[in-house]
């Protein structure tokens, strides 16, 4: 296989120009740039990746950082980042943090020195000074996730304390007034802010609230299964249980249903998130909608506008709000399908 | 006559302009709009995520379209070489844009707006897709929407307005204090295409949009009011088929309109018709620019405290040679039509000038006039 040095000579044209095609063909000019790409063609010459990526400074990858593979809300947001990327030519590392704030660090500086393209972080645990770190490097990177306010970056977000609420406030429009909640993990933000979503959303309908009815998930269908089956044994069994992932709502529907017991007339119960499944389960879930996919989307954008273009010319850090939408199903009680599609 | 305006800083060779839609759906489409004539063309709904479209879509009722179509099959990063190739041919490329948050729609307004749009639409009105109240329909909310565009793009912004909602005045309002150029209207009217009463099935699986003939009143109307309302140009759509349509948007005062439906019903030469007809009835009626008609029907508009009461009473002009016809008999519900042996006669004592056997008769036999 020819090298480029033997472009180069063949195409009458020095290796920088050749170099040039490849990397800047913006400063070439159109006939130049002819010329080498048909010589490249008929010397069957493929640049190599490695070299290129360390004469360039940066690679043709890109990184992406989940919390959890298993959950099936992150390979939609990973769809969405390739979607993109690769209309752009690029390669995705995916890399799972299984939400620990240390083997998220460990990543960043794997990836740093691999010379990834650029990052996307989901829900990250990382902070300011981590961030800052990957500033310094001059990598570009776009968070996905909740809306950190104190972070200066390009950033992705809905609203989950919004979601919440919305969510327990159509609970209580159904009618019930015993509502328990399923928290996630309780050392992530997103779900501290699910958590104030729906005790606003009792204490503005007047429902004091009960710690016996929230105990604390782990984000998983075990959680789900484990929190439902501890909120039936309690004196007085909750109305409906609002889970703060669609996974753990599905745990419940299982721990309800090998009680005995009848969704949702026995207890009602609603998730979060909208993953695919929840649209198969029986009875189909009521929850809420975050815009995953698009999320990648917009996430790989703004990240490959920073690799092509640099900053924005102003300085402009896009911080991007996609609003969670109610999705109403069956495993809330609610008759009709109003909100769906009649509204 | 020389067709070409100046709308929203734009300079267009004539005032029509193909709508959002199925016929400006690619670079190769907008490309055979503008050679057909049109003045400018407004893309195809570009949003962040693309929804692949269902079939069937869409069912041509009695009176109008139904349709259940959602927005563009190109990804944003197609759009850039859509716009390019249109703009190539010598379109001007006014780019509909959908986002579901001020951050969202202003984000895509600054991606379309680098890609080459001459200006933007917000399409943020369409009765289908995100139910009926849209995305924007509150005043606050455009408000917010239309602001965090403005702010980010420096290409002119129109906002377009649907009638399915209370008070089309107050949105456009909004839309104009946040600094939108124009405000365009309306969008298609939320509709069911019919129900298959042998199967009990709806013709179309969701609620869609209807356009054509039947909303045109719905579109004069809607435009009368942002007229008055507003101080910034307006961009008529609803029902045009004819030239005279054309002319009756702009004497309620648009400066532009948008054509969609008839286009698709009757192909692209039709553009040419639009505007061979336009032309004719400009120069035979003496006018040199449209500045000279537009808003000209505004004044006949009164509220109902200011109109005036007259007897006018129905009164037969000549007579009527369509034996069998009948229409106007039927459909006078005060009994003052009379038939005998072919004489068509009004009693004035019966007639209470409601007017309808003026517009209900096919040879226009009837004229009202005050009562003897």
């Amino acid at each position: 296989m020819a090298n480029i040095r033997e472009v180069a000579k063949q195409a009458g044209v020095s290796v920088a120009t050749v170099s040039r095609v490849l990397n800047h063909p913006e400063s070439v000019s159109a006939t130049t740039m002819e010329l080498v790409l048909a010589t490249m063609e008929k010397m069957q010459y493929t640049p190599n990746g490695f070299a290129r990526s360390l004469a360039l400074n940066r690679s043709s990858t890109i990184a992406l950082l989940i919390p959890n593979i298993l959950n099936p809300l992150y390979p939609q947001i990973a769809k969405g980042v390739e979607d993109v990327a690769h209309q752009k030519g690029y390669n995705i590392l995916l890399c799972n943090t299984e939400e620990n704030k240390e083997k998220e660090r460990d990543y960043l500086d794997m990836l740093i020195e691999k010379r990834v393209g650029g990052f996307i972080l989901t829900s990250s645990q990382l902070e300011n000074k981590d961030l800052q770190k990957i500033k310094n490097q001059n990598v570009p990177f776009v968070m996905v996730g909740r809306n950190i306010e104190d972070i200066d970056a390009n950033m992705v977000f809905t609203d989950y304390y919004m979601g919440a609420y919305q969510i327990t406030q159509h609970l209580i429009e159904v009618g019930y007034s015993k509502i328990a909640h399923i928290t996630g993990s309780l050392n992530q933000i997103e779900n501290l802010e699910k958590r104030r979503g729906y005790e606003k959303a009792l204490e503005e309908a007047g429902i004091s609230l009960q710690s016996q009815y929230i105990v604390e998930g782990n984000n998983e269908i075990e959680g789900g299964y484990l929190g439902a089956k501890k909120l039936l044994k309690s004196k007085e069994k909750p109305q409906a249980i609002f889970a703060a992932n669609d996974l753990m709502a599905i745990g419940a529907i299982d721990a309800i249903k090998s009680s005995g017991l009848h969704i949702p007339e026995d207890v009602a119960i609603v998730g979060f998130d909208d993953i695919t499944m929840a649209a198969l389960i029986e009875p189909k879930l009521t929850t809420i909608s975050q815009p995953v996919y698009k999320m990648g989307l917009i996430a790989a954008r703004l990240l490959f506008e920073s690799i092509e273009n640099g900053q924005q010319e102003d300085g402009f850090q896009q911080k991007i709000f996609l609003q969670p939408k109610l999705k109403v199903r069956k495993s809330c009680g609610h008759e009709n399908r109003v909100r769906e599609i009649f509204n | 006559m020389d067709l070409s305006v100046n709308f929203i800083g734009l300079s267009l060779k004539n005032p029509i302009l193909i709508s959002a839609g199925p016929l400006t759906g690619s670079g190769e489409m907008m490309r055979k709009a503008v050679e057909a004539g049109a003045g400018a063309v407004v893309t195809k709904t570009i949003a962040n995520e693309i929804r692949s479209n269902v079939r069937p879509r869409l069912v041509k009722g009695e009176g109008g379209l139904h349709n259940i179509e959602l927005y563009s099959d190109f990804t944003l990063e197609e759009w850039e070489g859509e716009i390019a190739y249109a703009k190539k041919h010598g379109a001007i490329v006014i780019a509909n844009i959908l986002g579901h948050t001020p951050s969202e729609i202003a984000y895509i307004a600054q991606k379309v707006e680098r890609y080459g749009a001459d200006a933007i639409e917000l399409g943020v009105s369409c009765p289908h897709g995100e139910g009926l109240e849209g995305v924007a329909s509150e005043p606050s909310a455009l408000y917010e929407f239309t602001k965090a565009v403005v702010k980010r793009v420096k290409i002119p912004v129109m906002v377009k307005l649907s009638s399915n909602v209370a008070n089309v005045v107050k949105l456009a309002k909004a839309a104009e204090k946040a600094g939108a150029a124009a405000i365009s209207g309306i969008d298609t009217v939320r509709s069911i295409a019919g129900v298959d009463i042998e199967t009990g099935q709806a013709l179309l699986p969701t609620f869609g949009g209807y356009s054509g003939d039947a909303i045109r009143p719905i579109g004069l109307a809607a435009i009368a009011s942002i007229s008055e309302a507003t101080s910034i140009p307006a961009c008529g759509i609803g029902g045009i088929t004819k030239h005279e349509h054309i002319l009756e948007y702009m004497m309620l005062g648009a400066s532009t309109v948008q054509v969609c439906t008839s286009i698709i019903l009757n192909g692209h030469e039709h553009i040419g018709l639009l505007l061979d007809g336009l032309r004719g009835w400009m120069t035979q009626n003496g006018y040199e620019s449209f500045d000279e008609i537009k808003g000209k029907a505004l004044t006949s508009l009164k509220s109902f405290e200011e109109i005036k009461e007259e007897p006018y009473v129905s009164q037969v002009n000549e007579g009527c040679s369509i034996s069998l016809c009948e229409k106007c008999k039927k459909a006078c519900i005060y009994e003052a039509i009379e038939w005998t042996d072919g004489q068509v006669t009004v009693n004035p004592q019966r007639c209470t000038g409601c007017g309808l056997c003026v517009s209900i008769c096919p040879q226009g036999i009837f004229e009202l006039n005050w009562k003897d």
